[in-house]
């Protein structure tokens, strides 16, 4: 995945961490509504931030 | 739990992080760069735990477990998207790392300074971090006076809490510069992580089980797992918290300065990583922590004690309540070591180079050394006062600091941006955040968290398009023509 389509899928996320719960799950008192959509949501930054940063080298070393 | 055992517990942390400090001496680092940056040759393990301390002060175990005991799952979502602005590391790190490397940088202002062609510009921001910061080290002290006092019934004072705490806190900064303070806060990211992970694996075992916690919680209020939940997450509220907080990673200079350190972009990588993981371990970790709290001890005055109430119950042992102790302490002090060091570098560099016209890189290091005790006792001092202004100073601390936002995104993507716009932004943002703080904190229904920064944009922008850039400015390695990488090498066409 290249880098900018990481970022954006960032921004997608970050823009959700907002949207679904407030918008859509908000109302579901159970582990499986906001709490777990929060919980994918900071395991897919870093998922993204490992793709985003594929191309940091050793250079400087 | 007894005296003796807390004393053991303080006496056995000062002792190992005494040692880890004092073996992280290599040569002398004679030089600004060597001292407050490690020679820019920091690796990405050691980077990343750092880093981990340094953002995550007591608070989190505290503050986050409470924030959740009062206001429920938005809590989670608050430290999520904080959690997620951590990716500005990935856009801005190189971008740091590069430009620090190209022109020798020490601060985060310095560069901006550089950038917009003003000294100015970096004498301002050095002082506003100052004034934002200060306030912020010394909730910290005051936290680990708190701490000791509570857990002891008042045999160890406020005042040997927080003099215990600014005592370690000079001496992690001093005794090797940055390179003492990255090994002891691997050291406490270590303590903080595993007592928080092993209370709550205790504490929720105790209860049954993850899927019986969240049983109880529904039972006992399932307004606690909506959102907004009992009332405390708004949408106005949960934008205004969690605002300025994403831009933690380039607004707070204690972190962003950790962009001039790694070796290469991979240990920057690795710092990132490992970060993200910790974090995102240790988020969740508070939060369980606080539900659990709320499950066990559902009538607390002040949310602010579930921490404290979770760990002196039977359902944790007194060793592990110690630990954990510890870990908070750990945290508070990794916390306040790092922004003493990146405040007397900003102001040997920023504040003190700037106005005397001292350039002399090895005189500034002796200020910035013998600075460090004097903005401690600041910071002392303000602890000591128990001063009701303090809290609101350092809720504000992060929304203050974020006001330099747009003038960093600027110097990097926005060749038009100006001095005077970025002077502007700071002193324009700053001032509206004080009065915002001093009157209420409400304007259209929105508090200063979400004015404050778009308040800054709208200042850089307006005032960058109707003044024009100095001839003193430097866009090498900011704005290029060329299209490049994010390591600095240019494309092939």
């Amino acid at each position: 995945m290249s880098r900018r389509l990481s970022l954006w899928l960032v921004a997608l996320v970050i823009l959700s961490c907002f949207a679904v719960p407030y918008a859509l799950i908000g109302h579901v008192a159970a582990w499986y509504g906001s709490f777990l959509f929060w919980c994918l949501a900071g395991l897919a930054i870093i998922v993204l931030n490992i793709t985003a940063t594929a191309g940091f080298t050793e250079e400087g070393e | 739990m007894t005296l003796s055992l807390v004393l053991w517990g303080i006496a056995i942390y000062v002792v190992l992080s005494m040692a880890v400090a004092w073996a992280s001496r290599s040569g002398a680092p004679g030089s600004m760069s060597g001292y407050f940056l490690g020679n820019r040759k920091m690796g990405g393990i050691v980077l990343a735990l750092s880093y981990s301390a340094t953002t995550y002060s007591a608070f989190m175990m505290v503050g986050l477990a409470g924030l959740t005991y009062r206001g429920g799952v938005g809590a989670l979502g608050f430290e999520i998207v904080y959690f997620a602005g951590v990716t500005l590391v990935a856009i801005f790190g190189p971008r740091f790392w590069r430009v620090g490397r190209m022109h020798g940088v020490v601060t985060p202002f310095e560069m901006l300074g550089l950038r917009y062609g003003s000294k100015w510009f970096a004498v301002l921001a050095g002082l506003t971090s100052l004034v934002f910061l200060i306030p912020y080290s010394a909730v910290q002290l005051s936290g680990v006076g708190y701490l000791l006092s509570g857990m002891t019934q008042g045999q160890i004072s406020f005042g040997t809490g927080i003099l215990i705490a600014t005592v370690l806190a000079i001496l992690f900064s001093w005794i090797a510069g940055i390179r003492s303070v990255m090994w002891t806060d691997s050291l406490q990211a270590l303590v903080m992580i595993v007592a928080s992970v092993a209370v709550c694996g205790l504490v929720v075992a105790e209860l049954g089980g993850f899927f019986s916690l969240f049983d109880r919680i529904v039972q006992a209020s399932p307004a606690h797992l909506q959102v907004p939940g009992p009332g405390l997450f708004s949408f106005a509220t949960f934008l205004g918290m969690s605002l300025p907080w994403f831009f933690f990673a380039i607004s707070n200079p204690q972190v962003s300065q950790r962009l001039f350190m790694p070796a290469s972009l991979a240990a920057m990588r690795r710092m990132l990583i490992i970060f993200l993981c910790f974090g995102l371990v240790y988020t969740i970790v508070s939060v369980i922590w606080g539900f659990s709290a709320f499950v066990l001890f559902p009538g607390l005055e002040r949310p602010d004690l579930a921490t404290a109430t979770l760990l002196s119950s039977s359902y944790v042992p007194p060793v592990l309540g110690v630990i954990v102790m510890i870990g908070i302490m750990a945290a508070a002090i990794s916390t306040i070591d790092s922004i003493l060091l990146t405040l007397s570098s900003i102001f040997a560099r920023d504040v003190y180079g700037n106005l005397t016209g001292d350039h002399d890189d090895a005189r500034q290091l002796r200020i910035g050394k013998w600075v460090i005790p004097v903005i401690s006792a600041l910071a002392m001092g303000f602890a000591a006062m128990e001063f009701s202004m303090i809290a609101i100073l350092s809720v504000a601390s992060s929304v203050g600091l974020v006001v330099i936002v747009p003038a960093t995104i600027g110097a990097f993507f926005w060749r038009r941006g100006t001095a005077a716009g970025a002077i502007a932004s700071i002193a324009g943002g700053g001032a509206f955040v004080t009065v915002m703080y001093l009157t209420g904190n409400a304007l259209m229904g929105l508090n200063a968290g979400g004015l404050g920064f778009p308040g800054a944009c709208v200042i850089f922008v307006a005032v960058s398009l109707v003044t024009r850039p100095r001839p003193g400015q430097v866009l090498e390695g900011f704005v290029d023509d060329r299209r490049t990488s994010v390591a600095g090498r240019v494309r092939p066409a």
